[in-house]
């Protein structure tokens, strides 16, 4: 099923892993879960030798061990998850991840935004059916939250602080008296949580002050916070696990050379060092430099070599895509990026040689394309 | 047959199972079961112990009751010794201190050479000490190399701070066996894999099992240390020296083996040195001797932070270690070892030494159970989530009663999630963090912080009275009547008025003192100041000598008073072999001005001559200028005659300067500043200089030797040629114009003009020149060459010429008109055409009546001197014209009484 589907979810990609954990967990499990809270750590986090397992589990979430336990052991507890960070540390992936190992669903998502209204996180009426047989069970129609409710499983709420205050506020009594009243119908009506529901959101740490949650909410969460990776190391292999994911989904036959990789993370690690020595926001790039960013840069240059290239992946394309990707802010970011590659790339090409001249050259076409 | 056969069958066993073969693995294997069985059947007690490590202290406090042991061996630098009795007087953590400032066998720019070695109660080797010391007829002996072997034996390069020495360092000596162990023990930093693997199942366990398992961790990393690694070479070498010193106690004492007790590091209990155990047959090792250096010895204040700082040690760790090793003491039973304020005169109850059963193997039962670990404490657990919750309400967050009960909560699913039935400190900590912490710290703590506040806590050590060196002590004595108490942990403000509490003026004097040895911070003035010539009637201080007890202590090491340290530094500092006049004249004026011991600055003084007639460059001279006339003018005011060495300063400067002068303005490495404040010292000092014997004729010879050639130093010649008298202002101003007629010059000129500036120093009647030249230059340099040089012409004044600057803008203001309607109708006065002189006609006069009177001498003189004047006719009787005249013709009565008196009766 999977293969008919441009991206399955967590629950159908990893299903047969999934089914084989659950078949070997002797854990403790809490409420309705489908796997132990070690097995859903080790679901996320991968298998050692030395937990004597028959096979190999891949790790899928890279970060610090203890962000992971915090967040299933808010998840068994009473309090809803709310993980935060910057774009691109891999929130919504490990909320994703969390879901389809405790409850195999991942999909009951609400996405935050400026025009999410209070009908998405309760439910709201199919108007035809109201007016053909009256309001009723049958023709209500529940949001995803609602139904997380009903099944007793993990309800995931994207970019919370994008929707707007009393919005946020319907989410106090979902989680506080775990359930939902339904005024407009005289009888069943109330929707009560079974045992297993609990939120996962997520929130973008850049957007702190458009919409800021309420003490009230705030108190219902427990905030796990999800650093940006600057570990070369761990950033490598997150790069390469979502790249290799990406070209099989594709079908594409391309092979990025370690050197090109290195590359790319040295420019990212560089350019986070100026951003982060820089004194104003004209001085920064607009990106927030995630992890993401890099996955992001990667795949545009994948793409561009194979579809309009040799189906090579070459450094001059990199540095296009990259460039591409970064300048966002004309003429702010084009200039930071220009004297990246003045004071930055040029000398290590003369000093290391090698793929990074093709670096520079494609870095300088592209920017003077684009000024 | 050894008790551990069975053990060594099976561990070889394994080894051939699972790697393959008897090998490598079965060596290692079978050499620790070795280690444990030889340290074990050692007749001397090996007590193996590992740093901060509650059990550790609980098992040593429970063993020295039981066995009541007459000699403690110690694993500590032996010449520590004598400050272990001063431990009585302070609380802990401190640290005990070896320094070395004087320093004779090590590479110069070693020192200061410092040796820490940091003492916290939750130790094993606190309670050796406390019963050692404590207990009548018991000696405490320390056996590990001295401080100066300590830096003998180091790398030979130079450590950056102090050397931190510890006992029962156990820590695996490579980083991929600590992260292989971290990793899969699903554990962030090796204090917690301590606390679970090793702490917990060892805290409640007997005397032979602890002793085993402890020899059999140290043994494992001591085994899997790379053979080639230094460090090991060096605790070899330890070793060797800790059981030669114990072998040569006993022969000399003839001290029972079956009654001393030998405390150290797990990792050296498992030692395969030749010389391990008192039957070895190897010849006595050698101790290489100490090197000339002389030692100082005290104790310093420590902390938890500085303990976990410098070792290493997770943060918070050393202070959970000191709350769990609390909590056991109150909850165990256990009675430990406290040191008493005084010596112990009474003879405690002696117990019968313990009969010393035969060692059985309990190493197989402890490696094949899991480790049997604290059950659930919920008492302590909710008094914990009770009272983070408080603290955090306290530090801003909103944190409330739903809070304590997650926090709750989640340490208990924490703890299950990662194998423990017993939330640790650790579990504890991320369960507050998930619940409490939300998108932003309220306050200056976050809840990480407040948690290691609420478990503990850092503690800070301090040294009491009795034990400070006679220096700490002089300066708390001295201090007192300022009214606080200058040893609390605290920033005292006082205010001195000298005026009603004279007897202050000591207290500030010390104050100065102290504010030039002491770091930053210690003592602050806040009002009042003390310079040559400078004096406060009032004075404000900020004093947190409390603070820095320790840089207090290490000033003791130098001297016994503050006078004497500073003395010393000053010497110090101008007998440097990098010492210049500068650097001496800068040491004089502290000397007067903090010391006031004529002798000893006539001293430097001296000094200072001899390094400025030493000197070969003058890259100083700007400084030494400044300074010279500063203590000039001291003297002048304070004294009745210069001192000798001033005098001498003068005329060896003026020799000196005129001597370097011509090669300083050829050199490219002199500045126009170093040549222009030479010259000022040659013409500042020039008439005190020819007064004391030196000759005008050798400056006079030095300038015209001079041929400089940039174009800066050219316009610092001029100058003091025009002072000299050997150029006229018209000449100069003649020169000047020349120089912006020429357009292949021009763009050289604001350099001129900076040379010009720079000559304000010695010649500073220039001043009304310099103005015309900036204005002139302002006026005719064209815009390419004007504007770039504007911003750099700002800088340099700035940059190097900052006092001259507020002349020039005086003269300026002078020269220039106010307002700005005075500026169209403005001329230059340089530009006006000169008034006419009028030609002087010789006032009348008594003189002028008595000379037209009697022509003759005068004509006769005239005809001598071969000049050929005419009479002129006498104009008016009365003052001429002019101001002068205007005032005599107002006031006349003055002129008049003059006249009278002048007049022939």
């Amino acid at each position: 099923m999977t293969d008919e589907m441009l991206r399955a979810p967590a629950e159908a990609k990893y299903a047969e892993e999934l089914d084989w954990l659950e078949s070997v967990d002797d854990g403790p499990k809490p409420f309705s879960w489908r796997l132990s809270p070690r097995m859903v750590r080790l679901f996320v986090l991968g298998s050692e030798r030395s937990d004597g397992l028959d096979r190999e589990i891949k790790q899928k979430w890279f970060g610090d061990r203890s962000f992971v336990e915090r967040a299933i052991v808010t998840l068994a507890s009473d309090r809803g998850l709310l993980l935060i960070g910057d774009p691109g540390t891999g929130k919504s992936w490990l909320a994703e991840l969390l879901s389809a190992a405790i409850c195999r669903n991942s999909t009951l998502v609400v996405q935050g935004t400026a025009g999410t209204t209070e009908d998405h996180i309760k439910y709201s009426w199919n108007v035809s059916m109201v007016i053909a047989k009256g309001q009723s069970r049958q023709s209500m129609i529940p949001s995803p939250i609602m139904t997380a409710m009903e099944q007793g499983v993990i309800g995931r709420f994207e970019e919370l602080t994008r929707s707007t205050s009393d919005v946020q506020d319907a989410l106090i009594s979902i989680l506080s008296e775990k359930y939902v009243s339904i005024p407009e119908l005289d009888d069943d009506n109330i929707v009560f949580a079974k045992p297993g529901f609990s939120i996962i959101a997520t929130a973008n740490s850049r957007d702190r002050g458009v919409n800021d949650l309420s003490s009230a909410l705030k108190r219902r969460f427990n905030f796990v916070r999800i650093p940006v990776v600057t570990n070369k190391r761990s950033e490598a292999e997150i790069v390469r696990f979502r790249t290799t994911e990406l070209l099989r989904r594709h079908r594409i036959e391309l092979e990025v050379p370690p050197s090109l990789l290195d590359i790319l993370l040295q420019s990212f690690a560089d350019l986070r060092a100026a951003a982060q020595s820089a004194t104003s926001d004209d001085e920064k790039l607009e990106s927030a430099l995630s992890t993401a960013e890099q996955i992001g840069v990667l795949e545009d240059a994948i793409l561009h070599s194979n579809f309009f290239g040799d189906s090579t992946l070459r450094a001059s394309t990199l540095a296009g895509s990259l460039v591409g990707s970064l300048a966002r802010r004309s003429p702010e970011d084009l200039a930071i990026l220009n004297k990246f590659w003045h004071g930055v790339v040029e000398p290590r090409s003369k000093k290391d040689g090698g793929e990074w001249q093709g670096f520079l050259e494609g870095g300088r076409q592209a920017i003077a394309t684009l000024s | 047959m050894s008790p551990f056969a069975a053990l060594r069958e099976q561990l070889h066993a394994a080894a051939e199972t699972f790697a393959d073969g008897p090998g490598a693995l079965s060596g290692i294997l079978s050499g620790l079961v070795d280690d444990v069985d030889r340290a074990l059947a050692e007749p001397l007690e090996i007590f193996p112990v590992c740093h901060h490590s509650p059990a550790s202290a609980l098992a040593m406090a429970r063993r020295l009751r039981e066995k009541q042991p007459e000699v403690v061996y110690l694993e500590l630098c032996e010449d520590l010794r004598p400050v272990l009795d001063e431990l009585r007087n302070c609380r802990l953590p401190v640290a005990l201190q070896a320094f070395a400032t004087e320093l004779d066998g090590f590479p110069e720019g070693w020192g200061p050479l410092n040796v820490v070695a940091p003492i916290t109660e939750a130790s094993a080797e606190y309670q050796a000490i406390a019963y050692a010391l404590d207990t009548p007829g018991v000696e405490l002996v320390l056996v590990d190399r001295s401080a100066d072997h300590v830096y003998q034996w180091l790398p030979q390069e130079r450590p950056d701070e102090s050397v931190g020495i510890e006992i029962g360092d156990l820590r695996p000596r490579f980083a991929e066996l600590e992260r292989h162990l971290l990793h899969h023990a699903k554990v962030r930093h090796w204090s917690e894999w301590w606390d679970q693997y090793v702490e917990q199942p060892l805290s409640g366990a007997d005397y032979a099992t602890y002793r085993q398992v402890m020899v059999l961790i140290g043994s494992l990393f001591r085994r899997l240390t790379p053979e080639d690694s230094p460090r090991l070479a060096g605790d070899e070498e330890r070793e060797r020296h800790m059981w030669t010193r114990m072998r040569e106690h006993l022969a000399a004492s003839g001290a029972d083996p079956g009654r001393c007790l030998y405390v150290c590091g797990a990792f050296h209990a498992a030692s395969r040195v030749e010389e391990f155990g008192l039957h070895a047959a190897e010849p006595a090792y050698e101790v290489t001797p100490r090197t000339g250096t002389t030692w100082q010895y005290g104790i310093v204040p420590a902390s938890h932070s500085a303990v976990e700082a410098q070792f290493g040690l997770a943060p918070g760790s050393v202070s959970i270690a000191a709350a769990t090793y609390a909590k056991a003491v109150t909850r165990g039973g256990v009675k430990t070892y406290q040191l008493k304020g005084r010596q112990a005169t009474t003879r405690p109850r002696k117990a019968a030494p313990a009969a010393e059963g035969p060692v059985t193997d309990r190493l197989t039962g402890f490696l094949s159970s899991p480790p049997a670990l604290d059950a659930l404490d919920e008492a302590e657990l909710l008094g914990w989530c009770v009272d983070i919750v408080r603290l955090a309400r306290r530090n801003g967050y909103l944190a409330s009663t739903a809070d304590a009960i997650a926090v709750f909560e989640t340490s208990i699913l924490l703890a299950g999630m990662r194998n423990r039935a017993r939330p640790t400190p650790y579990d504890f900590q991320d369960a507050a963090v998930t619940c409490i912490e939300k998108d932003a710290v309220p306050g200056r703590r976050d809840v990480a912080q407040l948690c290691e506040i609420l478990l503990g806590g850092d503690r800070i050590g301090e040294v009491g009275y009795a034990a400070l060196p006679p220096l700490a002590q002089d300066v708390y004595d001295r201090l007192e009547p300022l009214g606080v108490d200058v040893r609390k942990r605290a920033v005292h403000r006082v205010l001195l008025d000298f005026g009603t509490d004279p007897e202050l003026e000591p207290c500030s004097h010390l104050l100065w003192m102290l504010r030039r040895l002491m770091p930053d911070g210690a003592v602050r003035p806040i009002m009042g100041n003390r310079a040559l010539g400078e004096r406060s009637r009032q004075e404000s201080w900020d004093v947190a000598i409390g603070h820095h007890q320790r840089a207090l202590i290490e000033l003791g090491y130098e001297g016994v008073t503050v006078e004497q340290v500073l003395e010393q530094r000053l010497r110090k500092m101008v007998t440097d072999p990098e010492a210049t006049a500068a650097v001496a004249l800068e040491a004089v004026e502290e000397s007067i001005v903090l010391l006031g011991s004529r002798r000893f600055t006539e001293e430097l003084g001296a000094r200072a001559v001899e390094l400025l007639a030493a000197e070969r460059t003058v890259d100083d001279a700007p400084d030494v200028l400044r300074r010279i006339r500063r203590l000039l003018t001291h003297y002048r005011s304070a004294e009745p005659a210069l001192p000798a060495w001033v005098e001498r300063f003068v005329t060896t400067g003026y020799a000196h300067y005129c001597t370097l002068l011509p090669s300083a303005f050829v050199a490219d490495d002199t500045g126009v500043r170093q040549v222009a404040a030479m010259l000022g010292f040659l013409s500042g000092m020039e008439s005190l200089a020819i007064s004391l014997g030196c000759d005008r004729a050798q400056l006079e010879l030095a300038v015209k030797q001079s041929h400089p050639e940039t174009p800066g130093k050219v316009a610092l010649l001029w100058a003091a040629r025009f002072q000299l008298g050997l150029l006229s202002s018209a000449e100069l101003r003649a020169r000047c114009a020349e120089l912006l007629a020429n357009p292949l010059v021009v763009p050289s000129f604001p350099q001129y003009l900076s040379g010009f500036v720079q000559a304000l120093e010695p010649a500073p009647a220039l001043t009304p020149f310099v103005v015309e030249l900036i204005s002139d230059a302002f006026a005719t340099l064209p815009d390419s060459v004007l504007l770039p040089w504007l911003p750099k012409l700002i800088t340099t004044l700035k940059d190097e010429a900052a006092e001259l600057v507020p002349v020039l803008v005086r003269e300026a203001g002078r020269t220039f008109p106010g307002t700005l309607a005075a500026v169209d109708a403005w001329t230059p006065p340089w530009t006006a055409a000169p008034a006419p002189t009028p030609v002087p006609t010789p006032a009348g006069g008594p003189v002028t009546d008595l000379l037209t009177a009697h022509p003759a001498t005068t004509d006769a003189l005239a005809a001598l001197l071969g000049c050929d004047g005419t009479w002129q006719a006498t104009g008016a009787t009365g003052p001429g014209p002019g101001p002068a005249g205007d005032l005599l013709t107002r006031h006349p009565a003055a002129t008049d009484a003059l006249a009278a008196l002048l007049a022939p009766r």
